[in-house]
């Protein structure tokens, strides 16, 4: 009934290919995206930075990440270290004079070559074993930033960033930093619904069933593994140097610690392995339930009178966050992309029960 | 460079080493019977500290009747914690495995200083503090008894798996199927690895906490306890032990050699470094099996 | 049926712009100054916050018992930001459309990370005992406050009481132990000048994040024969530090630590096998002064404490009270300058920066914040623990400025430089 599907029936491949087929996915799409291109006229200054920017530049991060866990199958519990490569990359570079567009590919590369180190581990070990030698390697690279002053920037470690210009426009103020991190975050999210109609992202799902298999039916495992990380690292010195120069506009190593890699698998996890969708809906769980759940035990505690105290309080959201993410993989492993889904399957033949796929 | 400093640096790092095994002992222990990598062995340690502390503060019980509650109801914990929450995980991907463990990490950080308060508590074990010299070479006597208790611990778990339950689990860990058939409980045993891996957690988190005082940061013991885990083999309790000792030594001997050099404190690099070389040159550890795959 | 698809979407659009629309509380709400403390209570900063903040909630509970400033009460928001930034950038934006004119982050990232934001918006961002140590010069930064000796100042100040006790420290040996991070390496560019000019031995050993394990350490500094030694860390790493150095047997009375030494840090070491040790005091600590006292019969006394009785008068719960009596003396100053307001950012940053000679009945020293110094004079002074408490060793002093503003000096005008 919502989504009118009787009587769509394809003549074409082209149409049968489509990433939405239906008019009212387009539709929704295209609402949404002239929502998020609208924001900065409507959205109260708070909502807008406090809440779309991140969410946007995290998604980014997300998706970076899940090309390599959803779509490639390799585990990454370092991601955090590459946005880090990426945001002093790009910082410094700009810092020398560098305009910005170069910086942020720059940024980009650097992460990448430096992310494919990650990924050469990833051709001698996988599953448990790829996680702790990603994991080591966050703190290797942890350990360089802070001890080299050169990059973190002498005593104080916090490196300003300098006003820059992204394709004439001034970054300066929230509208034009909201619409750098949105389209930069627009075109990852393009490359990302279309990858897996490639060959590219065939072959990376063929080595994420099972690697020996791919290699038997042709796919040069080799290479498309380091491609993968490759890929996934440029994504995230890009979103680093997003990060750096839109969102904290001081950038200190504190930032990129192992939290923010844990973080952001959460959100991949949360959101549904390999799910484009999910990025978006995990990066939102993960960054806002804590300040909710903040606010409300805050809301209870003074405005309802609930006695507890101060750290009972202010230990209930990562209490939560941990219950989620358990909950999450005990009940609904494919994530809230799966959640989502389950409704859409619901409305498509509503009013009737179950749906024909 | 001086001998003598050399040689307390050794001595030293050896005993604390073996204190960090015994929390690489728990992970290798749940990995050995179940393929589990428990990234929550960090906060169970922390759990049996604030257990301990919470025996021994809140409910006023002398020594030898809180470290044998704490142990016993941490036992119990790491048990209900298998059967809650991992059980159901079986079948799935390494990283949702992985993930939910880490789920659990972050829920008891949070449970934990929640309920009992997130300031450092002491916990007393009764270990004079008053330096120790042997001749000209000082000796730290908590590190000392820590390492020795730790070595102990250790040692008993391997006898353990020589005994009847022992070689259920060696069972169960070789092929699980294989031992349903032949009438094995399989869950019991892995119930029963997950609770002794609580239990050294627990005593693990009693000698850390009485050196630093019961609070969060016990849970950061993990990172250490993974590169021993691994350099050892993950599914090999000797090897934890000579794994332990090697990295001790190492960290012990780069902080006194190499920090002046780089002008930082680099032991915890020592630990990533030490992950990253195992993997890339003997991915299955000094003593782990070789795992075969088949396609 | 074109029409309903197209009504449901425009509708389900207008509901998602009408449910974005800020519900905010009433932030012009008559006679009210709001404070922003966002803090750390869950991850790094755990070893003091929750007293430091019982302190700050209870001394502005004080104020607002006694009929508030002015006819003005206050109202401390206070929320967890895990020291994770998204969340602290979300407390400060969403502080700022309520209205607040101050934000406490208590966290050196955190704050760090929020002074383009602070100096851009005016609003007065109190960075105590953390942050950029070169925000002591307040004519690069004027809404970022320290209100407290930086950590410079505070290695300056050691160094200046080792010289008063020895006469001379020419040919002595200081070691340094400090943790591995950008906060522990902080006060070497100050100790390297002052070793040079003063002739003493610097000897730094840095140990890694957070500190549970220095065994490696203290060996070193044992066989290095010091004189003196400061250590620098913070939480774990401090009680860590102390029992190695007892383990050791380093003289207790030789030892010295930054602000981050409390009586529960001695508790865990064991009060009594840590005697002699010291540490720079910002104010006094115990239940002696008048302010605790008045905090003790009429906010506690009453029932209205903002948590457990035992906290009050420890030294994070007296820094607590100390930075929010210095706030409250700002709004009174700022009152005193414009007694209409409007309350705003700037208002209270007129007042702030003109708090002249005020010491909080006697917990704080003097102390006066001009436009260009945010410090207060940079005095402090060493308390050492007897067992049970912490006893003064010294009288108020500020010693070794020259060189901490040299050092200050030249980073702000770095920031000025790169940062705009």
């Amino acid at each position: 009934m919502f989504y009118r599907r009787a009587g769509i029936r394809h003549t074409r491949y082209q149409d049968e290919r489509q990433i939405w087929p239906l008019p009212f996915d387009r539709g929704l799409v295209i609402a949404v995206f002239l929502l998020a291109l609208a924001a900065p006229f409507f959205l109260d200054r708070l909502y807008l930075v406090g809440y779309m920017l991140p969410w946007i530049i995290w998604s980014t991060a997300a998706l970076g990440l899940n090309f390599l866990m959803g779509g490639a199958g390799q585990i990454h519990l370092g991601y955090g270290a590459v946005i880090a490569i990426g945001a002093y990359g790009s910082v410094h570079m700009v810092r020398s004079g560098i305009p910005f567009e170069i910086a942020m590919i720059g940024g980009g590369l650097l992460s990448a070559s430096v992310g494919i180190v990650f990924g050469a581990a990833a051709l001698r070990v996988k599953g448990l074993y790829l996680a702790m030698a990603t994991l080591a390697m966050q703190y290797i690279v942890d350990f360089v930033i802070v001890h080299f002053p050169t990059i973190s920037g002498g005593t104080q470690a916090t490196i300003q960033v300098p006003r820059v210009s992204f394709l004439g426009l001034a970054v300066v103020g929230d509208a034009p930093t909201y619409y750098v991190a949105l389209f930069v975050c627009i075109v990852v999210t393009l490359f990302m619904l279309n990858v897996k109609r490639t060959s590219l992202g065939r072959a990376l799902a063929a080595v994420r069933e099972k690697d020996y298999a791919a290699a038997i039916i042709g796919v040069n495992t080799f290479r498309y593994k380091l491609l993968a990380f490759w890929v996934s690292s440029f994504i995230g010195g890009v979103v680093g140097s997003v990060l750096a120069v839109c969102y904290y506009r001081a950038i200190s190593p504190d930032q990129f610690h192992l939290e923010l890699s844990i973080q952001l698998v959460a959100m991949v996890i949360v959101g549904g392995l390999g799910s484009v969708l999910g990025s978006f809906f995990g990066a939102a769980l993960i960054l806002f339930a804590p300040i909710l759940l903040n606010q409300a035990i805050g809301f209870m505690a003074g405005g309802m009178g609930v006695a507890i105290s101060t750290d009972l309080r202010s230990h209930v959201p990562l209490m939560l966050y941990g219950a989620m993410i358990i909950g999450f993989l005990l009940w609904e492993p494919l994530g809230l992309a799966k959640i989502y889904s389950n409704i859409r399957n619901y409305f498509l033949v509503w009013p009737f029960r179950h749906a024909r796929q | 460079m001086d001998m003598l400093l050399i040689a307390e640096l050794s001595i030293n790092g050896v005993f604390v080493g073996l204190m960090y095994a015994l929390v690489a002992a728990g992970i290798v222990l749940i990995y050995k019977t179940s393929g589990i990598a428990n990234l929550a062995q960090g906060a169970l340690a922390m759990m049996g500290g604030y257990a301990a502390w919470a025996f021994a503060t809140l409910a006023g019980l002398p020594i030898w009747l809180w470290l044998p509650a704490a142990l016993v109801a941490m036992f119990f914990a790491g048990a209900l914690l298998e059967r809650l929450a991992l059980r159901r995980m079986v079948g799935q991907p390494i990283i949702m495995v992985i993930m939910l463990t880490l789920g659990i990490e972050i829920m008891l950080r949070g449970i934990l200083p929640g309920f009992f308060g997130s300031s450092v508590k002491r916990l007393d074990i009764g270990i004079p503090t008053t330096p120790l010299f042997v001749g000209e070479l000082f000796l730290n006597r908590a590190t000392l008894i820590g390492g020795a208790v730790s070595l102990a611990t250790i040692l008993l778990a391997i006898l353990f798996f020589n005994s009847r339950l022992g070689i259920i689990m060696r069972a169960v860990s070789d092929d699980q199927t294989a031992s349903w058939s032949v009438g094995i409980k399989v869950e019991r045993a892995i119930a029963l690895a997950w609770g002794l891996s609580a239990v050294m957690a627990t005593i693990a988190g009693v000698l850390w906490g009485a050196t630093q005082g019961v609070d969060w940061s016990l849970s950061l013991l993990l990172i250490k306890a993974l590169a021993i885990a691994i350099l050892g083999g993950l599914d090999s309790l000797p090897g934890v032990v000579i794994a332990g000792i090697i990295v001790g030594l190492a960290e012990s001997l780069a902080t006194g050699i190499v920090d002046p050099i780089v002008g930082g404190g680099t032991r915890d690099v020592v630990a990533s470094v030490i992950i990253v070389l195992t993997l890339i040159l003997r991915p299955h550890g000094l003593f782990g099996r070789e795992h075969i795959e088949r396609v | 049926m074109t029409i309903k698809r197209r009504t449901f979407l425009a509708g389900s659009a207008a509901a998602a712009i009408a449910s974005q629309f800020p519900i905010r509380l009433a932030s012009a709400q008559d006679n009210v100054i709001r404070f922003s403390m966002p803090q750390d209570f869950t991850r790094v900063y755990t070893f003091v916050t929750a007293e430091y903040s019982q302190g700050q909630r209870d001394y502005l509970t004080l104020i607002n018992e006694r009929g508030g400033i002015n006819g003005h009460r206050f109202v401390a928001d206070v929320s967890d930001h895990g020291n994770d930034l998204p969340r602290a950038i979300e407390a400060y934006e969403r502080a700022k459309s309520e209205g607040a004119v101050l934000v406490d982050p208590l966290s050196t990232p955190v704050a760090r990370a929020l002074v383009p934001r602070a100096l851009e918006d005016k609003i007065n961002m109190i960075t105590a005992f953390s942050g950029r140590s070169d925000a002591a010069d307040g004519s690069v930064f004027p809404y970022v406050l320290p209100l407290s000796p930086n950590y410079w100042t505070q290695a300056g100040l050691l160094i200046d009481y080792f010289r008063q006790v020895d006469g001379d420290l020419s040919g002595k040996k200081i070691c340094f132990v400090h943790i591995d991070t950008p906060f522990g390496k902080e006060p070497l560019p100050i100790l390297e000048k002052l070793a040079e000019s003063q002739g003493f031995e610097l000897l730094a050993f840095p140990y890694t994040p957070p500190g549970n394990d220095q065994s490696a350490i203290w060996p070193q500094v044992r066989r290095a024969r010091p004189d003196w030694i400061m250590f620098w860390g913070a939480g774990v790493g401090q009680t860590v530090a102390l029992t190695e150095a007892i383990r050791n047997g380093l003289p207790m009375d030789r030892l010295s630590s930054s602000v981050w030494l409390s009586e529960s840090d001695m508790e865990v070491v064991g009060a009594a096998q840590a005697a002699g040790v010291m540490k720079v005091e910002p104010c006094v600590s115990g239940r002696e002064p008048r302010l605790i006292q008045d905090i003790l019969a009429e906010v506690v006394g009453a029932g209205k404490g903002a948590g457990p009785e035992d906290k009050v008068g420890t030294s994070y719960y007296n820094y607590g009270v100390m930075l929010a009596s210095l706030m409250v003396e700002g709004v009174r100053v700022a009152f005193e300058k414009a007694p209409d307001g409007p309350v705003t950012g700037e208002w209270l940053n007129a007042g702030l920066r003109a708090i002249t000679g005020f010491d909080a009945e006697g917990l704080i020293p003097p102390t006066t914040i001009t436009p260009e110094d945010h410090q207060g004079g940079g005095q402090a002074r060493i308390g050492r623990w007897d067992g049970e408490k912490f006893v003064a060793e010294t009288d108020w002093f500020s010693a070794n400025q020259d060189v901490v503003w040299e050092e200050i000096r030249k980073y702000s005008a770095e920031f000025k430089e790169t940062g705009q």
